[in-house]
This record gives C-alpha cells, sequence and structure tokens, in this order.
C-alpha cells in the first residue's frame, strides 16, 4: 500500500492528552541553546518556546506511520517545510489533545510530498497552535 | 529587560545576528528533547540510504534555534504569531566538536498594525572564495505583535 490522494482529509485524533512540564521545557530550550528568561521562572509565568509544540506534533504523527493503508516509514521522510501558528503559548500543566489531517498529497518522482496539519487544543478546547509539515516521502522501490 | 521598544519598530530594522553550531552533540540532544528519532539525524547509514552524504541535523532543530534571532530580539517570545520555514538544503553533522556554522540574520519587512513581519535568513557561510553560500532555510518569516502588551 502507498499513500495517494485518495487519504487526503483523513484524520487521527491525539493518543491521549499531552501533559506540558517545565522539566520538558527546559530541556527543550536547552537543546536549542535559547536562555530566554521566558522558558524558566516560576510554574505560572513559565512559556514553551514556540516550536515545543513540534514535540506533541511529532508524537501526533506516529499514527500515520502507522497506518497500513498509507505504507510510510520514518527513516524515508525528510521534513521539507514547516508553519507555526500561535494562538497561545503553551504553558506548564497544559493538557493538550492533538488531531491530525492529511491535507495534501502529490507524487514526485519516487517520492510522495504530504502535507499534514496537526491542531494543538487543551482538553478544555482552548486552541493553542496549528502546526503544517510537510514531508517528503521515498517510496520503497522494491514495494512500489 | 533589554530596551526592546516596541514602538520603536520600523521597516528596514536588522535584528541582531546569530551564529549556530550544528553538532552531532546537539542532535542527540534535540532528538531526546523532541523526541524525534529518526535514525537520519544518527545513523550515518540510514542517511546514505536516502542519498545523504550522513547524518544531518533535524530541520526543527535549525529552525527552533533560529528564531532565537527574533525572541533575542523581542525579548517575549509570546509574541510570536506565527513562523513558517522551507528547508531548502540539509545541515551535514561532521564527526568533530566544532559542528556546522550557520549564520542567522534578519530584519523587519512590513508593519501591519500592530504586527511585524520579520524575514529570517539562515545559510552555511561559503567554505572557500569564490563559492557560495548554502541557504538552509527558505521563505524564512515570522509575524511578530508590537503592540504595547504581549
Amino acid at each position: 500500500m502507498s499513500i495517494g490522494t485518495e487519504h487526503e482529509g483523513r484524520t487521527y485524533p491525539s493518543p491521549r492528552p499531552y501533559t506540558v512540564s517545565r522539566a520538558k521545557i527546559e530541556e527543550f530550550a536547552g537543546a536549542l541553546g535559547d536562555t530566554n528568561p521566558a522558558y524558566t521562572g516560576d510554574d505560572e509565568s513559565v512559556i514553551a518556546p514556540p516550536t515545543f509544540a513540534a514535540v506533541i506534533a511529532a508524537r501526533a504523527w506516529g499514527a500515520i506511520f502507522e497506518d497500513p493503508d498509507l505504507g510510510l516509514a520514518l527513516h524515508r521522510t525528510i521534513h521539507a517545510d514547516q508553519r507555526f501558528e500561535i494562538t497561545r503559548p503553551l504553558r506548564v500543566g497544559d493538557r493538550i489533545v492533538s488531531t491530525l489531517t492529511i491535507t495534501k498529497v502529490r507524487r514526485r518522482g519516487p517520492a510522495d510530498m504530504v502535507t499534514i496539519s496537526v491542531q494543538l487544543d487543551t482538553i478544555e478546547g482552548e486552541p493553542c497552535c496549528t502546526a503544517v509539515s510537510t514531508l517528503v516521502h521515498t517510496r520503497q522501490e522494491d514495494a512500489a | 529587560m533589554n530596551g526592546f521598544d516596541p514602538a520603536s519598530v520600523a521597516v528596514g530594522d536588522e535584528l541582531p545576528a546569530l551564529d549556530l553550531y550544528a553538532t552531532r552533540a546537539a542532535a542527540v540532544r534535540y532528538a531526546g528533547a523532541s523526541t524525534d528519532f529518526n535514525p537520519i539525524h544518527w545513523s550515518d547509514r540510514s542517511a546514505r540510504e536516502l542519498g545523504l552524504d550522513g547524518v544531518i541535523i533535524h530541520g526543527m532543530w535549525t529552525m527552533g534555534s533560529a528564531l532565537r534571532v527574533v525572541t533575542n530580539w523581542c525579548t517575549d517570545p509570546a509574541r510570536l504569531i506565527d513562523y513558517a520555514v522551507r528547508f531548502t538544503s540539509p545541515v551535514r553533522l561532521p564527526d568533530d566538536d566544532e559542528g556546522t556554522h550557520v549564520r542567522v540574520t534578519a530584519r523587519v519587512t512590513e508593519i501591519v498594525d500592530e504586527t511585524a513581519t520579520i524575514m529570517i535568513d539562515a545559510r552555511i557561510p561559503a567554505a572557500a572564495e569564490g563559492e557560495k553560500d548554502t541557504k538552509v532555510l527558505g521563505a524564512a518569516r515570522a509575524h511578530v505583535f508590537i503592540g504595547e502588551h504581549a
């Protein structure tokens, strides 16, 4: 099986709510070498770096790599573009649910360009961020 | 505060530049922090199977690190409205301590109401004279709220 335009519009709900923790925010900011004081301090005032949404979105991506209909493999995937639209920063204690939607599939030679949108909301229904990605997936030749 | 004055932001303003160094250690650290364990970031064999010369840094590391050029400038990351990039060229990770140097510059290109558009440029400087820089982020753009409260 391989991904095609017939999969556009397919959605995948959150695996489980993701709880934003101060420890993960510090670890993530540290991995970016970002010492902005907004990411440290007391739990009430700390916010996550804007691209922290990738941590939760990447978790949501698991669903498409596990969907046997799509035939996608992570190790044959390259990230082509990324966009974050931020409604409000993520904060310590936020419980986030994500919904992934396959919005566009285009075939280009031996690869498929797959655009996916991940909407991040709190479990209370407050929107926080939309993360839109285009992934380039190279099909396995012997499976084509 | 470092003295960021939203009222004084003007089209054409250059933001203070930023130097990033993409190393294998950074990739390992980012993989753990982000939980993105794609082997093309830590296995030369996996990277070569995709036609790369060897392991590359996560595009999201470059995207997230380059954004510091904006958040260092406006001080409050909560001012960010959106941020988009294309990954135009992979950043290879030599097996050394220095890594690959990525130079990040940015400037204000438009102001509409209380929103400033920042265009960001991230490139690997040419290794030798006569060679070209390698642009690693394309069409990299952030919108920043420059009203009185963030």
